[in-house]
């Protein structure tokens, strides 16, 4: 019973650890002051700010487009990538496939974000949302793929073999037997590139266009005149609101059944 | 592969859009690139009503980083913000315009102790100047006291752990510099060995070198003493009455951010009226006040509220653009710079 | 005989391309917006850098000679082996979490998820600004160190390499987390309840059934977190102190403020190789050792026939 007492144990430390900051930015965002680290009284005019700055909203407009456009890229060809890396793991293409897959991830994001503007200008392509987009869908692209893969470790192609066998098609197979199969695999990839995408700083700013600023870009830029207080109001209604969103889709699906 | 890329691009950015679902009417736009929280949003809004067009700011927090951008041909701005020294490279390089003063009336009221003690750009061919700031020393006079305005303070190992300078080599290398008493454009390389072994000896006191989080760490305690810009203290100070500054009797730096346009520009009337409108004293108080830099315009002062009017930092006296000195760039000598810093990061 | 052959051929073809259709969208993809533009900056290390900021005409090997001085070794080592500190404490934090999710009802286990990651889709810089307020010299987490006279009087919790670590940490461990729950979800716990049976202590089972178990998540947390740890420099510069610089840090201040984009693009290369070689050494490894795996089953599978 040690062992798994232990990983609860663990499991709860990670919690603390992972919350302990969040309660520390959620008191910040009621604190009156702007700089943060002393209490100077309980006030709500971050919040009262953050509905009256339309720079800011937009931002976060923008940076849900690009990460949920990014996620749904990088998830669809990840995932693909995962099954014939894991499927043909023995082929030569797989090898080049994997290398190829695993080199994104070695490039520090200032090279990779010159690299791409070099590019879209040399194609004339016209930076905006849309090369933002592309952009983060290539950084994700690697940490989806190796999620995945983590996830088919020992996978039995005996089960396909005997689909087939029982007369499905490719595309039943893969709805009803892939996909079920991998989808913890795939959600966690799936978050992963998310987050990703939602942080990233470096990547957006240089193939960023006229009107593509980002919450990242934008919060980065704030900073030289001190810290953005308007953010932790910002970060509060954001957790608010998903935690919202997963509770009411939990309800949904419940009904159901 | 050109067209696969412009079909994967559009088919994407149809999405965009689609998620966007923002048609506007087709008024004019003027993209401007500048630094963030710079200018006074309700200004911008009333150019918008006035010129009936549309601004879209785009935000940058590096000189270095919006110049690689602008140079790499991709940017579709009508106006940017650079501070002097890097629209001097960018004029040699042909990035911007040469201004065209008869569409810039306002110009007549730029300061002229400014522009002749200071500016690198003297004549105003390329380049507006549009906020002035200065570095100074920032500390808590309730827990230090008064201390003499000096550099020295970062020799106090007292104060060790409880202090920062700047991550900036121009600026940290310059603070030595001055004082030593030579100029913070030196090439020489005696002076700048000085320098060296001058912040090495204030590195071992220092909590770190740093351009982000000190104004968090002197209003929050952490830090008591930091190496900061003008403006961007100032804003701390207007909630924290127990810190105070001081600039160095041996000399400080000083920058400024300016206006030019490109020559990529597709909007270079809006731009120019742009430049015009903010730069009227009327509006040039407003972004004072917003800022808390100083904008160089003779007669600002008397748009600006009681408490700030006599503020010495943010309405900067005729004789402190003599004594401070602006940071020139230096071509290839700033590989001596380069190295120097190198050797200052690394050394225990 | 001869039927079946022809069958095997055709299915073999059938199989190469089914291979490759399902290879050629992150092959295309990576191949556009990955290697083209690499190769594009890779190229610019090679050329000599001119003093505005741009990228001079002529071709030059010194910037190479440059990037393989002495004063880089420091930064280095120091960017090794925090990047790896960091990596083992994800790990050893990770795994637990993994193995204590996975075992729970598989109606929780999103919740699970959701709940650890949640924390990152805040802002990355108000995180790292709530840390300094919990790091803060004076305040209540110091403060409670003190009085247990864990730390002394002049031991600071922020600005050093301590604070890099806890925070990367902070950042990198959900990204540990995911991969080894995916591996871990469909581990077969019952496996762990034999070996208990046979007489293993539950660590012993724990260690020798469970890590090879999932040892795929394993390698991709320790890849998912020691790469972005070997690049990072937003960190080092916002809770490091005087001394923490990395190498990431190198990077960025060279392609800034220095405006010398041909050292940080060789400084890159040289970062790149350096976290290539462990990873495509356990990649080799690791084709080398399924190779042996697949020819001992075939055999067996030979000699029942």
């Amino acid at each position: 019973m040690k062992s798994r007492y232990t990983s609860l144990f663990v499991t709860i430390f990670v919690m603390v650890f992972m919350y302990l900051p969040i309660v520390m930015l959620v008191s910040q965002s009621f604190n009156e002051s702007r700089y943060g680290g002393k209490w100077m009284g309980f006030s709500l005019k971050w919040y009262e700010a953050l509905f009256r700055d339309s720079a800011v909203i937009n931002a976060t407009v923008n940076t849900l487009v690009v990460a949920f456009a990014a996620t749904v890229i990088s998830t669809a060809v990840g995932t693909c990538a995962a099954w014939t890396l894991n499927k043909y793991r023995l082929s030569r293409l797989q090898s080049a496939h994997y290398v190829l897959v695993y080199a994104p991830m070695c490039v520090p994001d200032v090279l990779m974000g010159i690299s791409l503007l070099l590019m879209f200008v040399s194609m004339r392509v016209d930076l905006g949302i849309a090369t933002v987009i592309l952009a983060h869908a290539t950084f994700c692209l690697s940490f989806v793929t190796f999620t995945v893969l983590a996830r088919l470790q020992d996978f039995d192609f005996n089960i396909i073999q005997a689909a087939q066998d029982l007369g499905a098609g490719n595309f039943r197979i893969f709805v009803k037997i892939v996909l079920p199969l991998l989808g913890p695999g795939i959600a966690a990839g799936a978050m992963m590139a998310f987050t990703l995408s939602m942080d990233d700083f470096v990547v957006t700013f240089f193939v960023g266009g006229p009107g593509s600023t980002t919450l990242p870009v934008k919060v980065y830029s704030m900073m030289k005149h001190g810290p953005p207080a308007i953010i932790n109001a910002l970060s509060v209604v954001f957790m608010a609101l998903t935690f919202t969103v997963a509770i009411a889709g939990q309800f949904l699906t419940r009904k159901k059944f | 592969m050109k067209k696969i890329l412009k079909y994967v691009a559009s088919a994407v950015a149809l999405c965009a859009a689609i998620a966007m679902c923002g048609c506007g009417p087709s008024k004019p736009v003027l993209n401007v690139y500048m630094w963030s929280d710079y200018i006074d949003l309700d200004l911008v809004k009333e150019f918008e009503q006035k010129y009936d067009c549309k601004v879209v700011i785009d935000i940058f927090d590096s000189n270095e980083f919006m110049y690689s951008k602008l140079k790499a041909g991709g940017a579709g701005y009508d106006l940017i913000q650079p501070s002097s020294y890097m629209a001097k490279i960018m004029y040699e390089q042909k990035m911007i315009e040469k201004l065209d003063h008869s569409k810039l009336p306002s110009l007549a009221k730029i300061n002229r102790a400014y522009l002749d003690n200071l500016a690198i750009d003297k004549k105003m061919e390329y380049s507006v100047p549009y906020m002035i700031g200065f570095t100074c020393i920032a500390y808590n006079k309730d827990k230090l006291g008064k201390i003499p305005d000096t550099w020295a303070v970062f020799g106090d190992s007292k104060l060790k752990g409880r202090m920062t300078m700047l991550n900036d080599m121009r600026e940290t290398i310059g603070a030595a510099l001055l004082f030593k008493g030579h100029s913070i454009n030196t090439t020489d390389e005696k002076h700048l060995e000085e320098a060296k072994k001058q912040i090495i000896e204030w590195k071992r006191n220092l909590a770190k070198f740093d351009n982000e989080v000190y104004k968090v760490g002197i209003r929050s305690g952490e830090f008591q003493v930091v190496q900061g810009y003008s403006g961007d203290l100032f804003q701390v100070f207007a909630e924290a009455p127990e810190l105070t500054w001081m600039c160095p009797k041996e000399g400080f730096t000083m920058c400024c951010d300016d206006w030019a346009i490109p020559v990529t520009a597709r909007n270079k009337e809006l731009a120019y009226k742009f430049i015009d409108f903010v730069m009227t004293p009327q509006n040039a108080a407003r972004n004072i006040e917003f800022t808390c830099f100083t904008c160089p315009v003779d007669g600002a002062k008397e748009f600006v509220s009681e408490e700030n009017r006599n503020h010495p930092g943010m309405f900067i006296a005729d004789e402190m653009y003599k004594k401070g000195e602006i940071i020139q760039d230096l071509g290839a000598d700033n590989a001596k710079y380069i190295k120097v810093w190198d050797e200052i990061k690394l050394a225990k | 005989m001869a039927d079946d052959k022809s069958n095997f051929s055709a299915r073999a073809g059938a199989k190469r391309f089914t291979e490759w259709l399902f290879t050629a969208p992150s092959l295309l993809w990576l191949a556009v917006f990955f290697v083209i533009p690499s190769l594009l900056v890779f190229a610019i290390a090679f050329k000599t850098a001119d003093p505005a900021g741009g990228i001079g005409p002529g071709w030059t090997l010194d910037t190479f000679a440059n990037v393989l001085r002495s004063d880089y070794v420091s930064v280095l080592w120091r960017t090794v082996w925090v990047s790896c500190a960091i990596t083992a404490i994800c790990l050893l934090l990770g795994i637990p979490v993994g193995y204590w999710i996975a075992q729970q009802r598989e109606k929780y286990r999103y919740w699970l998820l959701l709940v650890i990651i949640i924390p990152l889709w805040t802002n990355f810089l108000i995180r790292i600004f709530a840390w300094r307020v919990l790091l803060h010299p004076d305040g209540f987490l110091r403060s409670a160190l003190l009085k247990l006279g864990i730390i002394s009087d002049d031991v600071f919790l922020l600005n050093n390499l301590g604070a890099v670590i806890t925070v990367s940490v902070y950042t990198c461990l959900p990204f540990a987390i995911l991969p080894i729950y995916a591996a871990a979800e469909k581990f077969n716990f019952s496996l762990i309840e034999a070996a208990r049976d046979l007489g293993a202590s539950r660590f012993k089972a724990f260690v020798s059934i469970f890590i090879p178990g999932i040892k795929r998540g394993i390698y991709t947390a320790i890849m998912v977190v020691f790469i972005p740890a070997m690049g990072s420099y937003a960190i080092p510069d916002l809770v490091g102190g005087v001394d923490g610089e990395m190498l990431g840090n190198k990077i960025a201040i060279r392609a800034s403020a220095n405006r010398n984009l041909p050292e940080a693009a060789a400084l890159a290369a040289l970062l790149s190789v350096i976290i290539s070689v462990p990873v495509l050494l356990v990649f080799l490894k690791q084709k080398g050792v399924l190779k042996n795996v697949i020819n001992i089953r075939r055999s067996s599978g030979d000699s029942t026939k």
